[in-house]
């Protein structure tokens, strides 16, 4: 079982092993710094509770030994999401600057999440959103 | 477990809330929406850690279904992965193979983990998990013989198998069918009699109270002696049919009386029109078989012409 290592990248929610662009093979690594974390796990709550995250894996058929593997799976989806949101904030503050309003102070701490912001952010993902404006 | 710590941006929690219960109404439902609420509390939480004061409420909604629909395609993936190796209890490595078939990057999840958490959602209050419904179940199923292990299925439900005919069997004594007989014809002559009288005229046993007991009114014959007289249907077949073996044996008197007839046509009109009596009955049994339909005949017997 290989592990990415440390300096590969997501793009376009397509992960490419560093080993493909380089062209030489990297040694498999173990996934015990993992499994370290794992121990490390078992004080930190995840923001999801476990109930949560586990009521939707049991619905896709995965039940859970080790409690923690729950967490670690529930933290990735938390992960998934700030990510999105980074991404989404990263534009927010694009627009706001990029008409060149004031510098002098930050651009208004209120930042709103809107989808026209979601929606550029979630296609590098590869994600399409398509909401209508207007219900009929 | 988590502790009860929630601290959310304000407005977040509104927008997030806003749109979960409209149509919530039996405890499955509930459950279920109560589950998505909390997902929908924990991307709000997400937000406001990365800096975003408000949201657009269909963006949290598709950020909430694309938090769902992540964590269930990780269970499903990893489930996929562990029972592809022939084994049946997901572990850490079908997890993390999982990730990477994903596309999320499993080694940043160390860093991220050490980031300055300070939100903790508490979990939904419902702790009861609603029971699926049982099916219907008549009678008792049957225990397993010997021979089947104990952890197959159960058996289904008796009369899947087992035909029961739904009529009864009719009784056959002889005292409670003659009972029967003898009751239902009661009921029948009651009934008959009594649609009789409302139907038709009646006559009052009672002279002022004319509702009591009516009685069906005699309809009064002109000849009451007439149906003595005549002979019913059935006596006037019988008749024929002894008649018709007479026959025989008078044809042959008839044939000579009546030859003797016409050859004597100046004999007395009164004689001939009284016939003598030997041949009274004839001509009457001639008379009376005369019959139109020609099925109903008697034989004839071909005539032997003696010659002389």
């Amino acid at each position: 079982m290989v592990t990415p290592s440390a300096d590969t990248s997501v793009s376009n929610g397509v992960y490419v092993p560093g080993s493909i662009t380089n062209g030489d093979v990297k040694p498999a690594v173990s996934t015990t710094p993992l499994a370290d974390f794992l121990m490390q796990l078992e004080d930190y709550t995840p923001t999801i509770p476990d109930a949560v995250t586990g009521y939707y894996l049991n619905r896709a058929g995965f039940e859970a030994s080790d409690p923690r593997i729950i967490r670690l799976i529930s933290l990735a989806s938390q992960k998934f999401i700030s990510d999105i949101a980074n991404d989404a904030l990263q534009y927010c503050k694009m627009k706001g600057t990029a008409s060149g309003s004031s510098r002098s102070k930050t651009k208004d701490k209120k930042y709103t999440l809107t989808m026209e912001d979601l929606t550029p952010a979630l296609t590098e993902y590869g994600i399409n959103v398509k909401k209508p404006y207007y219900f009929t | 477990m988590a502790d009860p710590a929630v601290s959310s941006g304000g407005s977040l929690n509104a927008g997030g809330r806003g749109s979960g219960g409209k149509a919530a109404s039996s405890p499955a439902e509930n459950y279920h929406l109560a589950r998505r609420r909390t997902l929908q509390v924990v991307v709000s939480a997400l937000l406001t850690e990365c800096g975003f004061e408000s949201a657009e409420k269909a963006a949290v909604e598709t950020l909430t279904e694309m938090m769902q629909s992540y964590i269930t395609e990780i269970g499903r993936c990893a489930k996929a992965y562990c029972e592809h190796t022939a084994r049946s209890v997901p572990t850490l490595s079908d997890a993390v193979v999982t990730l990477i078939e994903m596309g999320f990057n499993a080694d940043t999840l160390p860093v991220y983990a050490k980031r300055s958490q300070r939100m903790v959602i508490t979990a939904p209050p419902v702790t009861n998990h609603p029971v699926a419904p049982k099916a219907l179940s008549a009678g008792q199923k049957r225990t397993h013989p010997a021979h089947i292990p104990g952890h197959f299925p159960e058996f289904p439900d008796p009369h899947t198998y087992i035909k029961t005919p739904t009529f009864r069997e009719p009784v056959s004594d002889y005292q409670v069918v003659r009972e029967k007989a003898a009751s239902q014809r009661r009921d029948v002559e009651r009934a008959l009699t009594r649609f009789m009288a409302k139907t038709g005229e009646t006559q009052s046993l009672f002279k002022d109270d004319v509702t009591a007991f009516p009685l069906i009114a005699a309809r009064p014959c002109t000849i009451p002696y007439l149906s003595a007289l005549l002979p019913s249907e059935l006596e006037l077949q019988t008749l024929e049919e002894t008649d018709s073996s007479e026959q025989d044996d008078q044809t042959d008197s008839e044939n000579t009386a009546g030859n003797g007839i016409t050859d004597d046509p100046g004999a007395d009109k009164e004689n001939s029109i009284l016939p003598p009596s030997g041949v009274v009955p004839s001509v009457k049994v001639s008379e009376d078989n005369v019959i139109d339909n020609p099925y109903l005949r008697p034989v004839k017997k071909p005539k032997v012409r003696r010659k002389k």
